[in-house]
């Protein structure tokens, strides 16, 4: 029962940290001060009292995009374990409707930024369309892999499993992680794919979708899109982590890791440039794969 | 007995509301109330199977030789979304197809509709070879007068002409199957087959049937008829032609194995393979479209390629006696026609409604009905959640009954199929959130883009009654996925009669699993209303008149909105028929520039037509025999009885 009060805490106060850390680890590399680490949390107390400004072409899709993609994150994040504390909500089969899940908020994200009619948003939409249509392979080959490795289809199990490590599913895993890697970076809009802080709308994917949202909706859609990093980034790191006797040890790990993570991320964006718009689908392609390598050797 | 018998009735009525209907100044009302009747009456006899009543049949005697008609847990299956779809399509013709128009077709439109539906009645009863072939081809026949209806446009006359040559060319096949059948088992009645001969036998009729079934469901090369078909037809009969004739098709590979005492291996993986390209192939040309009814037609094929899948992983099941595998191959198929039923037969409605609405169905000229028309916005929606195959609509619940199959399948030793299987499925359900984020989005939302949407408004309410009751089916089916399961257990032991294994596989192995999906899904939508109240108690502030704010960007236009077109454009090399001229950009100061894209079928646009036109243009120099003088005729009529005399004289001498 504890194990999933904290869960659920986890999930409801931890997430507009970890942009927080992503920045400051930005900003320490380029020598700069930065913004302080919980600045996510007054921004989206700020927003939570500002009133929205709705355009006259918009719809009530317009809204299904921010609250859509809020509340398919919380159900998906019930079906993923934190570490090895066991998920809140798990069966055989979840693991689909988890993935499921994020297309749920993906579409919904979509829709709702050509609702506006804006060009730019359109042009935001088609690219996340095409992005995560190809990044949606290397997740469900990587299932596939760890489905098979475990001779399971709950996420509880196959991702809590390889924590001890065979040998032989050590090289499949570590490719399986290293394409997970991939779709981490890109479905949360991260460099090498998408630059959050560019100025330029052109270049934007995930951001020039959200332009046109004010307010409260606006700050769903900054919670939701960290969210999306906290659970995501949960599925990396759950098969990597040592497994401890202790449950406390566990969440210890689970934190710490978490936060490591945060920081690979803001070290990743402050060595490296994004690609340009044609080299993306080659990076997911690439990630595409590895996790389909990982599949293969675990067939044969 | 009551059951058949029920359904008989049903038949009737449709028969007779058909008839009435072609009557010049027929009461319409009684027409209607006739086939409504019937509707009931089937849905009511289907349903009381489905849910534990007995099998009942009928036998009687044509020419002298025995015939059964049957209504098993397979029929019944089937009639479920038949009466259902075809009950409500009644409801939403009577308004968007008027009988008053000037051009008279509203009498022949009802006419083949009520002949259609009480063939398909018929059709899904047959226990007889021949009966079952009367009935196809009455089906065949009457869609055929449906897709033209309106005759007097050339593409038009044209799609249903397409569609009758590939209807018979199936039927050929058919009555090939249907020969080698009577073959093996004496007879032309349709009984569950003995112990196996050879797996060439089986394998045989097996080939046969899903080459002539394949013209009705469409795979891979054989659906070339079908997208024009669909978009040329009225849009309630689109509906019924997707959402129940093309599962015909899927009815007689079932129903035609079923009889079989044994399949042979291999032949599940092929059909699994063939189904897997056919969604790819399906779906990847749906993003291409402009015209919305095409693009649902593609869209269809792409849902057929599915159902066909888990048609094969059934078999690779049934094959090697693993009841697991076969109870969510056959499972995930039955239940996906279901809800494909569903929920295409309302995306058909709503494109009906847009049709009547704007007369246009060309994406690119439409756009932010979603104002204009909000309650056909909000009926579509759920359709169109559900053909992305996202929760909590019904096609994801079939879509993870199939992947779930195809992970069991994978943990038994068939890895190459099923990983094929979930690769195609997973890139499936990708692109086909593309198409239909397209197809909503360019529609309903943003700006519109020409002055055809000005007057548009939503349709009448016996129009917006069947897309409301569709509707909440998507949802209902999508929560309550685990009460049908004790129904798909009677459909899925009617499929493989001969084999001993446990009841109640589905309703066993699922329930746990689906009632925890279904709470979960339940969570989903109890978040989405906090999060929208907790959106709406601040909205109290006047709304202001404001335009899209678009980086700020002064006069924002509706021309530069993204297109459909520019929307799938990073598609363009998956989309096998989508051939685009680009401009080229020379020096510093390039002039103007144009742009051109067109789609073309591969397989019937690309491929066939000029070969069909070639083969056409030899067969010509028969003409000659074609005089059109009545001496000549018989002429011919006498030659031919003269040569088949001289062959029954001669035929001991030269045979010997």
């Amino acid at each position: 029962m504890l194990q999933f009060l904290l869960h659920g805490l986890t999930v409801l106060l931890l997430p507009p940290l970890l942009p927080g850390l992503i920045a400051k680890t930005k900003a320490l590399m380029a020598g700069r001060q930065g913004p302080p680490v919980l600045q996510l949390y007054y921004d989206l107390a700020k927003l939570a009292r500002k009133q929205a400004v709705f355009s006259r072409t918009t719809t009530w899709v317009f809204l299904a995009g921010p609250v859509g993609g809020v509340a398919a994150g919380l159900v998906a994040s019930c079906l993923v374990p934190f570490g090895h504390t066991p998920a809140p909500v798990s069966f055989e089969g979840d693991v689909i409707l988890f993935a499921y899940l994020f297309g749920l908020a993906r579409f919904l994200t979509i829709l709702s930024a050509l609702d506006t009619g804006s060009s730019f948003e359109g042009m935001g939409a088609a690219r996340e369309a095409t992005f995560s249509a190809l990044a949606e392979p290397a997740l469900f080959l990587g299932f596939a892999a760890l489905a098979k490795a475990t001779s399971s289809l709950s996420l509880s199990t196959m991702l809590a499993f390889p924590g001890s490590l065979t040998a032989r599913f050590t090289g499949p895993l570590i490719l399986i992680l290293a394409g997970w890697v991939i779709v981490y970076l890109a479905e949360n809009s991260r460099i090498p794919v998408d630059d959050p802080n560019t100025h330029l709308e052109l270049t934007m994917i995930h951001e020039v979708m959200v332009l046109d949202h004010s307010g409260r909706p606006f700050a769903l859609v900054l919670y939701g899109a960290s969210l999306k990093l906290l659970v995501l980034g949960t599925l990396i790191l759950t098969p990597a982590l040592p497994r401890a006797p202790h449950a406390w040890q566990n969440w210890l790990a689970f934190y710490a890791a978490l936060a490591g993570l945060a920081v690979a991320v803001g070290v990743v964006e402050s060595s490296m440039a994004r690609f340009r718009m044609t080299k993306v689908p080659q990076f997911l392609v690439a990630g595409v794969l590895a996790t389909a390598f990982a599949f293969l050797l675990m067939l044969v | 007995m009551l059951d058949v018998a029920l359904v008989l009735a049903s038949t009737g009525c449709w028969f007779a509301g058909a008839l009435i209907s072609a009557v010049p100044r027929a009461p319409e009302r009684l027409a209607t109330g006739l086939g409504l009747l019937g509707s009931l009456l089937a849905l009511g006899a289907a349903l009381h199977l489905l849910l534990g009543g007995a099998v009942s049949g009928l036998d009687f005697r044509v020419w002298g030789f025995p015939a059964r008609l049957e209504l098993d847990a397979l029929s019944a299956a089937f009639l479920l979304p038949l009466h259902l779809v075809g009950g409500l399509g009644l409801i939403y013709g009577q308004r968007y197809w008027p009988l008053q128009l000037a051009w008279g077709s509203g009498r022949s439109l009802r006419f083949f509709y009520g002949l259609l539906v009480a063939a398909m009645t018929l059709l899904f009863l047959a226990r007889h070879g021949l009966v079952f072939l009367v009935a196809w081809e009455l089906m065949a026949v009457s869609a055929f007068f449906l897709v033209g209806t309106e005759h007097e446009k050339p593409e038009v006359r044209r799609a249903s002409w397409v569609y009758l040559a590939c209807t018979h060319t199936g039927t050929l096949l058919l009555t090939a199957m249907v020969i080698l059948m009577a073959q093996r088992s004496g007879g032309l009645l349709w009984t569950v087959l003995p112990t196996a001969t050879s797996p060439w036998f089986e394998g045989g009729i097996l080939l046969l049937a899903v080459a002539g079934f394949g013209f009705k469901m469409g795979v891979l090369p054989l659906h070339f008829w079908l997208p024009s078909a669909h978009a040329s037809a009225p849009s309630h009969v689109s509906a019924i032609l997707s959402a129940v004739m093309l599962k015909t098709g899927i009815y007689g590979i079932l129903r035609v194995s079923s009889l079989l005492p044994d399949i042979p291996r291999g032949v599940g993986g092929m059909l699994l393979a063939l189904g897997a390209l056919t969604a790819l192939y399906g779906v990847g040309n749906a993003l291409a479209q402009r015209d919305y009814k095409r693009l649902l037609a593609y869209s269809s094929i792409e849902n057929l390629g599915i159902i066909a899948m888990g048609v094969g992983l059934g078999w690779t099941g049934r094959a090697t006696h693993d009841p697991w595998l076969m109870a969510l191959g056959f499972g995930g198929a039955v239940f996906h026609v279901w809800n494909h039923a569903v929920f295409k037969s309302l995306l058909f409605y709503g494109a009906g409604a847009l049709l009547h609405a704007t007369g246009t169905r060309d994406m690119e000229a439409l756009g932010g009905l979603a104002r204009r028309m909000p309650r056909t916005a909000l009926t579509v929606f759920p359709a169109v959640l559900a053909v992305a195959a996202l929760p909590p609509f019904n096609a994801f619940l079939s879509e993870w009954f199939l992947y779930r199959g195809l992970f069991a399948s994978l943990g038994r030793g068939y890895p190459w199929s099923s990983a094929l299987g979930l690769v195609a499925l997973a890139l499936v359900g990708g692109m086909a959130a593309v198409a239909f984020a397209r197809f909503f989005g360019t529609l309903f939302l943003g700006s519109p883009r020409s002055g055809l949407v000005d007057h548009a408004h939503d349709p009448a309410a016996s129009m917006l009654l069947p897309m409301a009751v569709l509707a909440g089916l998507c949802l209902a089916v999508g929560l309550g996925a685990f009460l049908l399961l004790p129904l798909l257990d009677r459909v899925i032991a009617a499929m493989a009669p001969g084999t001993p294994w446990p009841p109640a596989l589905l309703a066993v192995g699922l329930r746990v699993d689906l009632r925890l999906l279904a709470g979960v899904e339940l969570g989903l939508l109890a978040l989405v209303g906090v999060g929208l109240a907790w959106l709406h108690r601040q909205a109290d502030a006047p709304e202001a008149d404001l335009p899209t704010w678009d980086c700020g960007y002064a006069a924002p236009v509706a021309r530069a909105q993204y297109t459909g077109s520019s929307f799938a454009d990073a598609w363009a090399p998956v989309q096998p028929g989508l051939r685009a001229r680009r401009p080229r950009f020379r020096g510093l100061f390039p002039g103007g520039a144009s742009f051109r894209q067109a789609f073309r079928d591969p397989v019937g646009e690309v491929f066939l037509e000029p070969r069909v036109v070639r083969v056409a243009e030899r067969l010509l120099r028969f003409r000659r025999f074609q005089q059109g003088h009545l001496p000549v005729y018989l002429l011919y009529v006498l030659l031919t009885l003269l040569g088949t005399f001289l062959w029954m004289l001669l035929r001991g001498r030269l045979l010997g």
